[in-house]
């Protein structure tokens, strides 16, 4: 039951969640006596365009967001200096305008990658020694501030708003509050993520100030109830395979409940029903885990980070590998949390397979965090087609269209795997590499490739002839993130626009962007504009509307469909992206892989 | 200019966007006072997320999303209101706990295979995304909220200035401050599927902060807010089109010019004022309709 203590990774997040404690409990306290809640989330959510400058320049991302965050205390002072808009008022103001800061940021400077996304979350599963310094630092800074401003602190009377605190005569005091609540927020980003910051922060100090009155102890017993729970919500989800973060916010509300209706029943004398409600909700507390989900083969234990990567691999491999693939079917890459079961199965592969570029740099981390001595091999490398420019394309798509394609600075595009030439490549490079770690079953793999590279073979043919039969002059598509180029390029059809500007999801297109897209549409009559399965179509759907073109076929783009979907495996969802820009680009009159010759 | 103002109109997606904005401008802008005045801009902000669970389990159900996102977001407020009045501390700190726990409850809960893929962003919209339904739902549901501020005017003023004196008749201030909570969450569900999250909150705030440095007297402040609301809306737009910026930041860009000029002119005004009237600034709005 508790060997999950000797894993390196649960250690290292156990002794994060524990550091985190003093300046979580300590400055916790002080958020919760002096009504500053919302700023504490605030602040942390308003971090977000220092992560997005941090991405786009190539500084540190705590630096970014450390800065952010003084940014949004300014400006909560700045606003609270008009006296009459409450102190909730100028928080929920100062907020809007780091976000907007930010999205525009994203959107129409940076371009940024989806790296951005995964900084907002963060995770126990995936701590480093740098996070482990910063909340050593914090937690030092914590406790000075808390010993000797302390007391200014509580002469300031409680329930006050951060707007009200700058105006008062121990001002200094206040700003070393208001600052070091900043430097507490950024060191839990990296345990919890930006929307779970309360979770340590303000939950445990709210549930110990149900019970006591006393500062001494409230600072005492919020520090001890900030380790409990983060400790027992980590354990839980080691047992459970869940994310820690949520698992640690729903204990902590749990207990929260717990203490809550157990303070206002014994007010009315009621122990005994307490009780009874106390242990039923205990036992509530234990949720279903699931389980692993190795493929549970003989052969060296290999890992996917993709779900086309596995595909790949389980198509040479079969069953003389034993193959974990972090992501699932149907989910979006670029929301990823690291959950128990993918960090043990990196910890203890033998090989690790990478799709490669920003699809999936958190691997990077959860490698080195782990303590794997895996041999990585990353995909991106050694392919025949690389292209480059992704994050430049514009949506007038004439100007830029081929000359991208060389320039070697831009950003290398990752989605390599929509050109089946590189996944002929990609498999054979899995074949040797597995042939090496495991040569009695080499020519099981051999035979295995040579299958697999037979239906790719077919598969190209097939949909070359097929897009000769759309006339040429209708070979355009426009999608809904530029995840295609890969595709496009091989078969000779032209990507004439995409919806959104970036591959964040925080990133909104302008109008007047939108309008251009819209005109390209009309002028060369582009039939069709393909959503993608795990993106929402709003935007899709409302331009289609407006130039008639149709989005009835979706496209798988950075993730395969779940099991039972035409998507289940590579060779299926290219059939089915085939289909779909056939039919859009001919208006239904083309199809390739009908069910008789797919 | 006749074209600078005229082109953006022969859009369908601009279009269908300025009606939103002035739909959801008018209804943010009125219910957007009651939240400045009853100080809780962090439920405005919140709210949205604290949906999840609902959403989700909507989903796993097989459910219509729309229908587990209002009980979901209805629940939050309740829970909300609840937990504020049995822990009698800072308000804020009722909405952190219920929030973050719910938000967290949501996201094991998507952790089910069955859980369709980025769930929570399938009902953040954006605002040059909306659809002729939505415009629909928007209307309606303007229509009940303004219908709701008008009927529960006094009630809602009485308890807001002082609870104390609500509690003299009519129905306790515990239910006004609920059901206000839950007008609140159903104009959040309705705006995060129009405008996305970062809007909503900046539009259910920033105009009525404005409004109120502007004037004292709760009428003219609603019909102020309203005014700065879909006015700030129309401009962020056309700074969308014509500036090339994203278009919720734009309009959010747009509120917030809007609140610092009114800053400006409020502290104008008190300078010009202020030998002739003993100013209590921190004293709230003194004189009500």
């Amino acid at each position: 039951m508790f060997e999950a203590f000797s894993l390196p990774f649960f250690q290292r997040g156990l002794a994060e969640i524990l550091l985190l404690a003093i300046p979580c409990g300590l400055i916790g306290s002080w958020v919760v006596l002096r009504g500053l809640a919302f700023h504490s989330h605030a602040v942390g959510t308003a971090t977000f365009p220092g992560l997005v400058l941090a991405d786009g320049l190539g500084f540190a991302a705590a630096l970014g967001a450390f800065g952010a965050a003084a940014l949004f205390t300014l400006l909560t002072v700045a606003i609270a200096r008009s006296r009459r808009t409450g102190a909730d008022s100028v928080t929920a103001l100062a907020l809007a305008a780091c976000l907007a800061g930010g999205v525009i940021l994203a959107s129409d400077v940076f371009n940024s990658g989806a790296n951005v996304d995964t900084l907002l979350f963060g995770s126990l599963l995936a701590i480093g020694s740098g996070d482990l310094w910063l909340a050593a630092v914090v937690a030092g800074l914590a406790v000075v501030a808390s010993f000797f401003v302390g007391q200014h602190w509580l002469a300031r009377g409680f329930d006050e708003g951060a707007s009200r605190a700058l105006r008062s005569d121990s001002a200094l005091f206040d700003a070393a509050l208001l600052t070091v609540v900043a430097a507490t927020v950024v060191a839990t980003l990296s345990a919890v993520g930006a929307l779970l910051v309360s979770t340590l922060i303000v939950v445990p100090a709210a549930t110990a100030r149900l019970f006591t009155a006393r500062l001494s102890t409230l600072l005492t017993a919020a520090t001890l109830l900030v380790a409990a729970e983060g400790v027992f919500g980590l354990w839980l989800s080691v047992q459970t395979n869940a994310p820690p973060g949520a698992t640690i916010a729903v204990t902590s509300g749990a207990a929260f409940a717990l203490a809550l209706g157990a303070r206002t029943i014994s007010r009315r004398g009621m122990w005994r029903a307490a009780a009874v409600a106390a242990a039923l909700l205990a036992l509530a507390g234990f949720g279903a885990g699931c389980g692993s989900q190795s493929s549970g083969g003989d052969g060296p234990k290999v890992v996917a980070t993709t779900t086309q990567v596995g595909d790949f691999v389980a198509e040479i491999g079969g069953d003389q590998v034993d193959l974990s693939t972090i992501l699932k079917p149907n989910t979006d890459p670029h929301e990823y949390e690291p959950r128990p079961s993918d960090v043990q199965a990196v910890a203890d592969a033998d090989i690790i397979f990478r799709s490669g570029g920003h699809l999936d740099d958190w691997t990077e981390d959860l490698i080195k965090d782990s303590g794997s001595d895996a041999e990585v091999v990353d995909l991106s490398t050694h392919l025949p087609v690389r292209l480059f420019g992704e994050e430049e394309h514009d949506h007038e798509g004439e100007a830029h269209e081929d000359e991208g394609h060389e320039a070697g600075g831009e950003e290398f595009d990752p989605h390599w795997w929509q050109d089946p030439v590189n996944v002929r490549f990609a498999a054979a490079r899995i074949e040797s590499t597995l042939s090496d770690a495991n040569p009695a079953a080499s020519a099981y793999y051999q035979g295995r490739l040579r299958r697999f590279d037979n239906q790719i073979r077919n598969l190209t043919r097939q949909t070359k002839s097929c897009v000769r039969r759309v006339p040429a002059g209708d070979r355009k598509i426009v999608t809904d993130h530029d995840a295609f180029a890969y595709f496009t390029n091989r078969f000779g059809i032209e990507t004439v626009g995409t919806v959104i500007p970036a591959l964040t999801t925080e990133a909104q297109p302008s109008a007047g962007d939108l309008a251009d897209l819209e005109a390209t549409i009309r002028r060369e009559n582009v039939k069709a504009i393909f959503p993608e399965e795990s993106v929402s179509p709003a935007l899709s759907e409302a331009l289609a509307k407006d130039t008639g073109a149709t989005t009835e076929y979706s496209l798988y783009g950075d993730t395969l469909g779940p099991a039972g979907s035409d998507g289940e495996t590579w060779l299926g969802s290219m059939k089915s992206n085939v289909n779909a820009v056939v039919a859009g680009m001919s208006g239904g009159k083309v199809t390739c892989f009908g069910g008789q010759d797919g | 200019m006749i074209d600078w103002l005229v082109d953006p109109l022969t859009h369908g997606f601009t279009v269908r966007a300025l009606i939103e904005i002035a739909l959801l401008g008018v209804t943010s802008g009125a219910i957007g006072c009651w939240v400045v005045l009853y100080r809780i801009s962090y439920s405005a902000e919140s709210l949205a997320h604290g949906m999840f669970p609902g959403l989700v389990g909507a989903a796993l159900l097989g459910l219509p999303l729309m229908l587990g996102g209002a009980t979901g977001i209805i629940i939050a407020g309740l829970l909300i209101a609840v937990v504020g009045r049995l822990s009698a501390d800072a308000a804020d700190t009722a909405i952190a706990v219920v929030v973050t726990s719910l938000f967290g409850l949501g996201v094991l809960l998507a952790l089910s295979p069955d859980s369709p893929p980025g769930i929570q962003a399938l009902l953040f919209g954006d605002p040059l995304g909306i659809t002729e339904g939505q415009l629909l739902v928007t209307a309606l549901l303007g229509a009940t909220v303004l219908a709701a501020l008008w009927f529960g005017h006094d009630r809602l003023l009485a308890v807001g200035f002082d609870g104390d004196a609500g509690r003299a008749g009519g129905p306790s201030p515990g239910l006004i401050q609920g059901l206000l909570l839950i007008l609140v969450a159903v104009t959040v569900l309705v705006g995060v599927q129009g405008l996305g999250n970062l809007l909503v909150a900046a539009i259910l705030v920033g105009p009525a902060a404005a409004a109120r440095l502007l004037t004292d007297r709760m009428k003219p402040m609603i019909l102020l807010s309203a005014g700065i609301a879909v006015l700030s809306g129309v401009a962020g737009l056309y700074l969308s089109f014509h500036g090339r910026v994203a278009a919720g930041a734009a309009i959010v860009a747009c509120i917030l010019l809007a609140y610092l000029s009114a800053a400006f002119l409020a502290a104008a005004k008190t300078r010009l004022v202020r030998p002739t009237r003993k100013e209590t600034p921190d004293e709230p709005v003194t004189q009500l309709v």
